[in-house]
């Protein structure tokens, strides 16, 4: 009929799921079904923001589909203007104005007037406008200001849905145009890619009004037709002119995504030199400071190779960034390492960006910078925790906000989130929706979560609700509900960042982030300088600052000496609480096994804990090749180049990438890919695209189908957790640091490490209990002697730690410190004089109740009896007097398990005997063995234990296996609990603080489980003497 | 001498619920949970069922339902249970005319003179639990010199009942200081400095605790003692109008029973009057020769409380019935009492004159459905759904809200079909459309369909739609 037969449809209207919970498809699918349908051009209009920009143009990058780019704004007084870009300078334009919108309000929302876009109209000389005025009225006042703001630049946007008013739409349009001459165009208004979508944007309008949808109702939109439609619908629908009209439009829109280059930070390079030549300077003076003794010839090759590939694909800027940055950190004497691909190599040795000797590590060369990837090179840099701030704000102070800011985090909806959010919307109510939630059980590797609920409850699916429940929280899953900051990952742009992207408030004041996440930000090839945060730096400074006080030994990451074969003998022993990355009780059970004896064996320790190799059956073959139970062969030489150094067996993500490129013969870009789905593969399954490929690449090349399955399964297992090698080493290296300083350091390393809580898998108490273990004396708090931080002591020779006042619940910090520094110099001399000297009643009974008050007022209770009667500020002569207290007897001494509770109560932990010490002694565990008598015990010997339940955990890889951990007054005890047994022992399996277990033990060289066959709850044991004692009290 | 009888119910709400379900749903566990969030909310009351299965008291939600999958979860409701301990009073006052209301789940009963009346702390206990046959609820009872004794033991759990004071005191001495019903703060406070008893709390000087503590605590220990005179609130019965009247003759039909009734309205006018009060319902009782009753419920469209305007409209109702046998004695009970309010809510600011047109056609419905029975009055709704088969429904004239839900403005024709008729599409000309109309995915009834205005051969305009089944006419406009 109709048209040119080279007509083809536009859409020059569509929101994506970027427009947060106002559209209901992803920008890829809709321009998936643009192409399907054969569009020329799709404009991806999300409103005031380009967050789904980057997103659309991937998907449209390889493929005869233009992609628009442009933003949907609403007006209260105007109606709806589409601004769409039509060469750079307009993107350029675009973004600015969205940047002011979102920066003029808070997150999340913008803030732009008829009147402030009037005013911005000469900068936005190379954007056009759609408009959809409100009404009759909107029309007649703006549309002269819009036509003189925006000449030749102003369209009406006709949109037609089949709705009750589109009669009298088309006649009001058609006026408009005769009145004021501006030209009509169809445009096509979209919200979903396809029809079938209707009840997910429904639902979703439903969610965000916060209503049950037979609520809304007349909020919704009529029918399904805000879709992608067909060209035949689309010309049974427009006028054919108005039509031809949005296609000539599109025409002009030339912008694409592609031309956008980024350009790094040029201050950093002194004015006359280059930036290679500066870097290769910096890198030669870094060379003598960490090869006093001269470089080797091969580490020299490399660094040259590094050298030229920097200059090569221009990246010397990069280094300098970060350079800059650690630099600073050098001089405010913050502690950091970096890591990442790039960081492990010898030219970031050299300029002090890691510590990792590249002696000690043979980083595969590609995953340096990949050439044949194109992909920008990875440095992630670590600082100590508490003094991130600082580094933060000495980037805002560099660069200026114009030209830095964070990168975004997309937040998408989860499983649970968007069954509720779904579940609500469907009018269920919460009681009903957490029924039915507690039958999914996510680790479940069997069943997906519709097909448990199917199973379970097979009546909920039998309902209507009931299945719309399951289909619509499917579809809502991974869909954006709103932008959230990255952790740390800055974007530093040359000139102002807002000609490039959008940039909004972020939730915390002062923060500001780009509308892009890390893949976005990865596609464009726009660098990305993470700067995080690390406890155990924060933990190994203070260790260091203590060395360097009680030992007057310097010491720092770099100068620490290497592969100490002590400290390997301790690791090997297992005795690794405390130490970073292999404290966890899956690694202290692998410590024994994999018997670590160098740098690289930690590498691979770290990365072999990992969910990851375990379901790719991988860590046992490495074990056994390791103890020379299996032979360490490999299925061809390519292979052996690749797995060599981990005996034949793929542990690092680098070496599964190579093994696709070698072994299956994917090219560089789909290894990259494939490394991208790895990343996300349980959200969207994008893996199983690659799993033919891969197996029919590998049979292709000669290996076995059964190698080729294995090598699959690794990958899909790598997906979530998988472990860089890079990442691993840098990781060795902190853990290395924290050991050493445990094998030569331990009350400098306890506390240190006790300072810098809450970090790491123990509690205070139970580093102290592994201190007490390593002969180190811990002393309890006390007013008279303790600061508020932990501190180490000399006494009789050694080195003690003092508690602070800081384990006391409930103190605040900066008061104390206040208090503190007032107290005179031999301490307080009786108790009212704390409140002479500022101490608040509620302080004083909070010191007494931990017993801190001890050496002033004798046993806690007395003191904490003294301590009331200060409520009130008190003349010093009368508190004496009342101290005296003649009328009232003096209160019994506490108990020792009274104290014992006490000091849990007010510290979380004790330093007197074990409660499981004094109810032993009481005859209360009869039968049960201490966790030091274990190791005496035979293999499968039957036993029973008892100990206060410290951790209990279900790994999501260990199938139907929960691990307790038990500690007793000798040490910890490790209980494996099969599926079957904790159902049968359910409520002391689930609730349990003091459990007993019968079963057997199980020996594995120096590793010792009990396999649980009963448990029972002997919590009331706890209670217990509270009882007794009362009745001794009063008979 | 032990005067005070407390009774302490822990799972008052959980017990009635369990009262009302058959024996095979009370063996389901069940707990009630409190607390605002949920997620944060903890186990306040549970069954036995549930107590078998491992749950404790104050239990975290998420731990009792990973326990047990099946759990059954419901709100704890403090009105709830405060009204039914109200029920209990108001049980037991027929027994014993001095309770005391300790919500929401205690009942303190002063039982000096009644215990000789039921020979004993047992004879009494035996006609308060026959109040309870058909409400099985778990309840301590304790005896005590003082109120605050006897609240104690029960609350612990302990229920002693004796007449001798001394073994109450020692009883209560022996009672953990986490059971004093003391401020959380000073339990604590107590507990650190080893005080773990009231006993031992008794044995310090009172001018030492007074100086940490301040006066709650010697008031707490004086009332502990009797010492302070603890001023109680006794249970008064809620007022209700209920009179009854002997007819010295029998009466053989409503009609005739209508005069002696006009003195029992007058009675009630009075009674309304007195109270600004207002009646929504009437419960009329004859009794019968033969001891049998009958009751006759009289229920008005609005709440009235002027004598003619009661008689007026139970005479409407009463037209229709028939009395099967001679009455001997006539009562009258006024139901559903409520406060008088000025008119409608939604006209309260309006003036007399906009008023009264609702209170008549309330009025007028009144009257309709006196002679034609509730069900014969509705009124059209409209409902917000873009479906036309669902715009329109028909409610009960009292279910109808003031607020009307109308969907923005849509060419709809007046006359709508309650059933579409299927049309042949030749003799229909198409005026405009389509109107797509596609919705109500959510429920059983969604609709696609493409509205059109068209004219038969007889040129009338229609409203005429295409769906799968085919083509049909939905309504006319003209």
């Amino acid at each position: 009929m109709a048209g040119s037969p080279e007509w083809a449809p536009v859409a020059l209207h569509c929101r994506s799921s970027y427009s947060f919970m106002r559209a209901a498809s992803q920008p890829k699918e809709l321009v998936q079904r643009a192409i399907e349908l054969g569009y020329q051009a799709l404009a991806i209009t999300d409103e005031c923001s380009l967050a789904g920009a980057v997103k659309a143009y991937v998907a449209a990058r390889n493929s005869p589909l233009k992609l628009i780019i442009g933003s949907e704004f609403q007006f209260a007084d105007l109606g709806c203007l589409v601004v769409l870009v039509q060469q750079h300078q307009g993107y350029a334009q675009l973004c600015t104005l969205i940047t002011e919108a979102r920066r003029r309000a808070a997150k999340g929302s913008y803030q732009l007037s008829s009147q402030q876009l009037l005013a911005a109209s000469a900068q936005l000389s190379d954007c056009l406008l759609l408009w959809r005025p409100l009404s009759d009225k909107a029309f007649a006042d703006y549309y002269q200001a819009l036509q003189e703001a925006f000449p030749e630049r102003l369209w009406l946007a006709y949109s037609r849905h089949y709705q009750a008013n589109d009669a009298l739409q088309y006649r009001r349009y058609r006026e408009y145009q005769q009145q004021s001459g501006i030209p009509v165009l169809a445009a096509c208004q979209v919200y979903y890619h396809q029809p079938e979508r209707q009840p997910l944007y429904d639902i979703m309008t439903a969610i965000r009004l916060g209503q049950a949808v037979t609520e809304v109702v007349d909020q919704l939109l009529p029918n399904h037709q805000f879709c992608l439609r067909s060209s035949t619908e689309l010309q049974h629908c427009y006028p054919m002119a108005w039509l031809t009209e949005a296609s000539t439009l599109s025409q002009r829109c030339q912008f694409s995504m592609s031309e956008l280059s980024y350009q790094y930070p040029a201050e950093l390079v002194p004015v006359g030199r280059s930036a290679d030549d500066y870097l290769r300077e910096l890198t030669y003076a870094g060379v003598t400071q960490r090869f006093p003794t001269g470089i080797r010839r091969d580490v020299q090759e490399k660094l040259e190779k590094e050298l030229n590939l920097i200059a090569q694909l221009g990246y010397a800027y990069f280094f300098l960034t970060i350079h800059d940055l650690v630099q600073f950190a050098q001089q405010r004497g913050i502690l950091y390492q970096g890591r990442g691909s790039a960081a492990n190599s010898v030219v970031c040795y050299c300029l002090q960006i890691t510590a990792v000797n590249p002696d000690q590590i043979d980083v595969l060369f590609e995953r340096f910078i990949s050439v044949e990837r194109d992909e920008p090179p990875d440095i992630d840099v670590d600082f100590e925790h508490h003094r991130r701030e600082e580094i933060i704000q000495y980037i805002y102070q560099k660069y200026s906000r114009e030209r830095a800011a964070l990168a975004a985090t997309v937040i998408c909806y989860r499983l649970r989130s968007a069954f509720r959010d779904v579940g609500k919307a469907l009018g269920f109510s919460e009681a009903e929706l957490s029924y039915y939630m507690r039958h999914i059980d996510r680790r479940d590797q069997q069943l997906d979560w519709q097909q448990q609920l199917q199973q379970q409850l097979p009546q909920l699916a039998q309902t209507t609700r009931g299945r719309w429940l399951l289909q619509l929280t499917e579809q809502l899953r991974g869909m954006p509900r709103h932008l959230s900051q990255h952790v740390g990952g800055f974007v530093i742009a040359a000139t102002s960042l807002t000609q490039l992207v959008p940039v909004e408030n972020a939730s915390m004041p002062e923060r500001t982030v780009i509308q892009w996440d890390k893949d976005d930000i990865e596609t464009l090839k726009l660098i990305k300088v993470d700067v995080l945060a690390l406890g155990m730096l924060t933990a190994l400074g203070k260790m260091f600052k203590l060395v360097a006080q009680f030992h007057h030994r310097q010491l720092d990451l770099a100068s620490l000496p290497s592969d100490d074969p002590a400290v390997y003998e301790m690791l090997q022993k297992a005795d690794s609480i405390g130490v970073f990355q292999v404290e966890s009780r899956a690694q202290m059970n692998m410590l024994p096994r994999l018997k670590p004896e160098r740098f690289y064996d930690l590498v691979v320790q770290i990365a072999i804990v990992r969910p990851g190799p375990i379901q790719g059956d991988m860590v046992h073959p490495y074990l056994r090749r390791r103890a020379g139970l299996e032979p360490v062969t490999y299925p061809s030489t390519e292979v052996q180049n690749v797995l060599e150094r981990t005996l034949g067996v793929p542990i690092f993500q680098e070496q599964v990438i190579k093994l696709a490129m070698v072994a299956a013969g994917f090219s560089g870009g789909e290894a990259d890919q494939l490394r991208r789905a790895m990343a996300n593969w349980k959200s969207s399954g994008e893996l199983r695209q690659f799993e033919q490929r891969l197996l029919e690449g590998m049979l292709a090349r000669g290996y076995s189908a059964d190698y080729s399955q294995r090598i699959y399964q690794q990958i899909c297992g790598f997906g979530e957790y998988g472990f860089p090698e890079s990442h691993s080493a840098s990781f060795a290296n902190l853990a290395y640091a924290s050991a050493w300083m445990k094998c030569h350091y331990p009350a400098a390393f306890y506390c240190a490490l006790l300072n810098s809580l809450p970090m790491g898998f123990y509690s205070a108490g139970q580093l102290i209990a592994d201190a007490n273990r390593h002969h180190i004396a811990v002393l309890p708090a006390d007013i008279q002697s303790s600061d508020w931080h932990h501190q180490l002591i000399p006494l009789q020779a050694q080195l003690a730690i003092r508690l602070g006042l800081c384990i006391i619940k409930g103190l605040n910090g900066e008061r104390c410190r206040g208090l503190l520094a007032h107290r005179p110099k031999g301490g307080y001399q009786y108790l009212a004089q704390l409140r002479e000297l500022g101490w608040s009643a509620s302080e004083l009974q909070q010191l007494a109740a931990a017993d801190a008050l001890s050496k002033l007022s004798g046993h806690r209770y007395q003191s904490q009896w003294q301590s009331m009667a200060l409520t009130h500020q008190q003349l010093p002569l009368l508190a004496q007097l009342s101290d005296a207290e003649t009328d009232d007897m003096p209160l019994a001494r506490p108990l020792e398990y009274q104290d014992v509770a006490g000091d849990y109560a007010t510290t979380g932990l004790s330093l007197r005997r074990h409660p499981l010490a004094l109810l032993r002694e009481q005859g209360r565990l009869k039968g049960c063995r201490s966790a030091a008598e274990l190791p005496l015990l035979r293999h499968q010997q039957v036993l029973e234990v008892a100990g206060i339940v410290t951790c209990r955990q279900r790994p999501g890889t260990a199938g139907g296996v929960a691990f307790i951990t038990l500690e007793d007054e000798t040490g910890l005890i490790n209980i494996v609990v099969w599926q079957t047994t904790a159902r049968q022992f359910k409520q002391a399996y689930l609730t349990a603080r003091l459990l007993r277990v019968r079963g057997i033990l199980e020996r594995h060289g120096e590793v010792i489980h009990i396999i649980a066959g009963r448990l029972s709850d002997a919590s009331s044991e706890l209670d217990q003497p509270l009882l007794t004692k009362r009745s001794r009290d009063f008979h | 001498m032990n005067t005070w009888l407390y009774l302490h119910a822990p799972q008052l709400l959980l017990d009635t619920q369990l009262a009302l379900q058959t024996p095979a749903q009370q063996q389901q566990p069940q707990v009630l949970l409190a607390g605002s969030r949920v997620g944060a909310r903890q186990v306040v009351q549970y069954n036995q069922a549930a107590a078998a299965a491992g749950i404790a008291l104050h239990m975290a939600e998420v731990t009792a339902t990973t326990l047990v999958a099946e759990l059954q979860l419901r709100p704890y409701q403090v009105a709830h249970e405060q009204s039914i301990l109200e029920q209990l009073a108001q049980l037991w006052y027929q027994d014993i005319a001095h309770i005391a209301l300790y919500p929401p789940q205690g009942l303190l009963f002063e039982v000096a003179s009644v215990l000789r009346l039921y020979g004993g702390f047992q004879g009494l206990l035996q006609q308060l639990q026959q109040r309870l046959q058909e409400w099985p609820i778990r309840y301590v009872v304790a005896s005590g010199d003082t109120p605050l004794r006897a609240r104690l033991l029960a609350q612990a759990g302990q229920s002693l009942l004796s007449n001798d004071a001394d073994s109450v005191q020692q009883a209560v001495a022996q009672l953990p200081i986490s059971a004093s019903g003391l401020e959380p703060v000073h339990i604590t406070r107590l507990q650190q400095v080893g005080i773990t008893t009231i006993g031992a709390l008794q044995q310090r000087h009172r001018s030492a605790l007074g100086k940490r503590f301040g006066r709650t605590m010697t008031e707490y220990l004086a009332r502990l003692n009797g010492e302070l005179p603890m001023p109680q609130q006794y249970y008064q019965p809620p007022a209700q109008f209920s009179q009854q009247l002997d007819l010295l003759a029998e009466v053989a039909s409503w009609q005739q029973l209508l005069f002696p009734l006009r003195r029992l309205l007058q009675q009630l006018e009075a009674f309304l009057q007195v109270r600004q009060l207002s009646v929504r319902a009437l419960l009329l009782q004859v009794k019968h020769r033969d001891g049998q009753h009958t009751e006759q419920v009289i229920r008005f469209a609005h709440p009235v409380w002027q004598l003619k305007d009661m008689l007026g409209l139970t005479q409407l109702q009463l037209e229709r019935q028939q009395l099967d046998q001679p009455a001997l004695e006539l009562a009258l009970q006024a139901q559903r009492l409520e406060p008088r309010q000025p008119h409608h809510g939604d006209l309260v600011q309006a003036s007399s004159e906009l008023a009264a047109p609702t209170q008549s056609l309330g009025e007028l419905v009144s009257r309709l459905q006196a002679r034609l029975g509730e069900q014969a009055v509705q009124i059209a709704q409209p409902q917000r759904d873009w479906r036309p088969q669902q715009v329109q429904q028909w409610q009960l004239w009292q279910a109808a809200t003031a607020t009307a839900m109308a969907m923005p403005q849509l060419p709809r024709p007046l006359w709508l079909l309650t059933t579409e008729q299927a049309i042949e599409l030749q003799q229909w000309q198409l005026q405009w459309g389509p109107e797509r109309l596609a919705s109500g995915w959510w429920d059983d009834t969604p609709c696609q369909r493409d509205y059109y205005i068209a004219v038969d051969q007889q040129q009338r305009q229609g409203w005429i739609f295409h769906s799968e089944q085919g083509w049909f006419v939905h309504g006319w406009f003209t």
